[in-house]
């Protein structure tokens, strides 16, 4: 924040105007998408000149649209689950410890994050397949949960590079071993950190299309559906079903982001 | 962090206190459990063992395991094997791609998509940055940043198709310019490289706003006050201020920004056309086809990355450079 704001009153003006350009850019188009939902009509244009709910009922009646649903929001619990138990032990790991090849271990912990979408899911599905794991839930489980450990590690690193010496030396010098120090003192101080990265990978994982994509078997998780409906034209029902996503995960992200903020003011 | 075993035995032989009553009491007075860990701490080296085995083994089998496999699988010439037959090593897989334009066309293309994308995201986003770090108050900061957070958090399935809705030719855009006057015929902007561009600055925004917003939030108010005080007009106190000491959140930002770039397959599809195929579809076209043809895939898919490696290591060591060299 400027001191003297007469100093550079005429750049604001012309910064924010930019920045609001750019909060358009980056919210009409998804508006556009949701008010399509609600056209009443088959075909994806503007203008639109009356309303209906039509499109969004059709989606709800539909227990293949329901299920897969349900079986993207499984996928993304049962791969957090597993990012957050190996990304906390590889944090632990890390975190203001000196060995040697830690470097090439820090290095490695951020591999997945830094390959390329498409050649990510390449590697895991040839991998998949040397390992004997048939195309499926499992396989995306297993893909997600490597690809969203490197988020993990940084943020409980982050936070466990907040933490006193002072407490855990106290723990021990009054007795209690290294696992319920970690247990009693290290893990309650990481619950806000280990929240925050569990909702950012619930998200990564239910919006992710291209390992989904070649790790599943014939169910389809929700983007993969959304992109193989898309192939065969735009409707109005996937305008419904996308609006659906839309909503739940923004609703997540919105939700995550005030609990994160109260945690750090608690802190 | 090393933990001395003979600490915990004086600790328990103090008799029975309070601690003791309670679960964490209990549980470490518990003879197995005492046991056990006096077996897995008895030197730092074996607590550090036990600590470190298992992340190791993961990054090695998880993390590196799958990159080392693809590369293992483009220098074979079938897989998987039919059973019976032997498999041999060879690179035909990797002389594949310079033998046909129909491979190294999309190969190229892509890095010029995604360095021409990159650069107009970086463009685009710069200013954004530069107004929440330096012209919003603190208190205001995290409001401003998070109305651009919230798009991010949608799929990138939902938002190409967020795009495919603006930019047909019964789109939003097309509707305003009509309506405007401006024009007669619907523009078609979609299944092109200015459709397919619009997609993945969209997507990727936000992996060069927030290394800028880092960088310039560091960035001492005080030295864009001195350079003003010295006449440097708005042009001359970015180029010789901001922009050289914010070299660091460029070059992290474009790195990570062309990364994701190289890396999209849906929107391309989606959004592009025959003219744009992108190497991404070439590769996924490998896959699709059951069996012999994964090895050229892999080799294809190795041959990008590598790409994008060598790409991303010669920016940044160019970007350090000018860095050192501004600072001469």
């Amino acid at each position: 924040m400027n001191d003297r704001p007469e100093l550079f009153r005429g750049n604001r003006i012309f910064l924010a105007c930019i920045y609001w350009a750019f909060v358009l850019y980056v919210f009409v188009p998804l508006i556009l998408m949701v008010l399509m939902g609600f056209k009443d009509s088959r075909f994806i244009g503007f203008p639109i000149r009356s309303w209906t709910l039509e499109w969004y009922t059709g989606v709800f009646a539909d227990t293949e649209v329901l299920s897969t649903f349900g079986y993207s929001i499984a996928i993304a619990v049962l791969s957090t689950l597993i990012s957050i138990l190996v990304g906390t032990w590889i944090a632990v790991l890390l975190e203001g410890r000196k060995f040697a090849g830690r470097g090439l271990t820090f290095g490695l912990t951020l591999l997945p994050a830094l390959v390329p979408g498409i050649i990510s899911a390449i590697a895991f599905r040839i991998y998949a397949r040397w390992l004997g794991i048939e195309p499926g839930m499992g396989a995306i489980v297993w893909a997600h949960a490597v690809h969203n450990v490197p988020f993990v590690v940084l943020v409980v690193m982050a936070r466990l590079s907040t933490l006193p010496k002072s407490q855990i030396e106290a723990a021990r010098d009054l007795g209690a071993d290294p696992l319920i120090t970690f247990l009693r003192i290290t893990l309650p101080y990481l619950v806000p950190a280990i929240l925050g990265a569990s909702i950012f990978c619930l998200l990564l994982s239910f919006d992710d299309f291209v390992r989904s994509f070649f790790l599943g078997g014939y169910e389809p998780t929700l983007p993969v559906m959304i992109f193989a409906m898309l192939r065969s034209g735009m409707s109005p029902e996937i305008n419904a079903i996308a609006t659906v996503a839309l909503v739940l995960t923004a609703a997540i992200g919105l939700w995550a982001e005030r609990f994160t903020r109260r945690m750090n003011k608690e802190r | 962090m090393t933990y001395d075993a003979s600490t915990r035995r004086d600790g328990q032989s103090a008799g029975s206190t309070a601690a003791d009553r309670t679960f964490w009491g209990r549980l470490s007075a518990w003879g197995p459990y005492h046991a056990l860990m006096r077996l897995t701490t008895a030197s730092p080296r074996r607590q550090f063992l036990i600590l470190a085995a298992f992340p190791i083994l993961w990054v090695l089998t998880q993390h590196l395991g799958p990159m080392l496999q693809m590369l293992r699988v483009s220098l074979t010439d079938a897989y998987p094997v039919a059973p019976g037959v032997e498999q041999s090593f060879t690179l035909d897989n990797y002389a594949r791609f310079f033998g046909d334009s129909i491979f190294w066309m999309p190969f190229f293309r892509t890095l010029t998509f995604a360095g021409v994308f990159t650069f107009c995201t970086l463009i685009i986003t710069y200013p954004v940055a530069y107004f929440l770090a330096r012209h919003v108050s603190r208190k205001n900061q995290m409001l401003f940043l998070l109305l651009l957070l919230i798009p991010f958090w949608v799929g990138e399935i939902v938002r190409t198709y967020a795009i495919m809705i603006l930019l047909g030719n019964t789109g939003a855009v097309n509707l305003a310019l009509k309506t405007l006057g401006l024009i007669d015929r619907p523009i078609p902007f979609m299944y092109t490289s200015f459709s397919m561009g619009v997609g993945i600055v969209y997507l990727t925004a936000l992996y060069m706003l927030l290394p800028l917003y880092s960088a310039l939030e560091k960035l001492p108010q005080s030295m864009n006050e001195a350079a003003a005080d010295l006449g440097a007009g708005a042009w001359t106190r970015f180029r010789r201020v901001s922009l050289p000491l914010t070299i660091e959140g460029i070059s992290s930002g474009c790195t990570l920004v062309f990364l994701i770039s190289t890396g999209f397959y849906a929107t391309p599809v989606l959004l592009g056309g025959p003219s744009t195929t992108v190497f991404a579809e070439t590769i996924a076209g490998f896959f699709h086809v059951a069996g012999d043809e994964w090895p050229t895939g892999a080799a294809f898919a190795t041959i990008m990355f590598l790409a994008a490696l060598i790409i991303t290591t010669v920016f940044q060591r160019l970007m350090k450079m000018l860095r050192k060299g501004e600072s001469a």
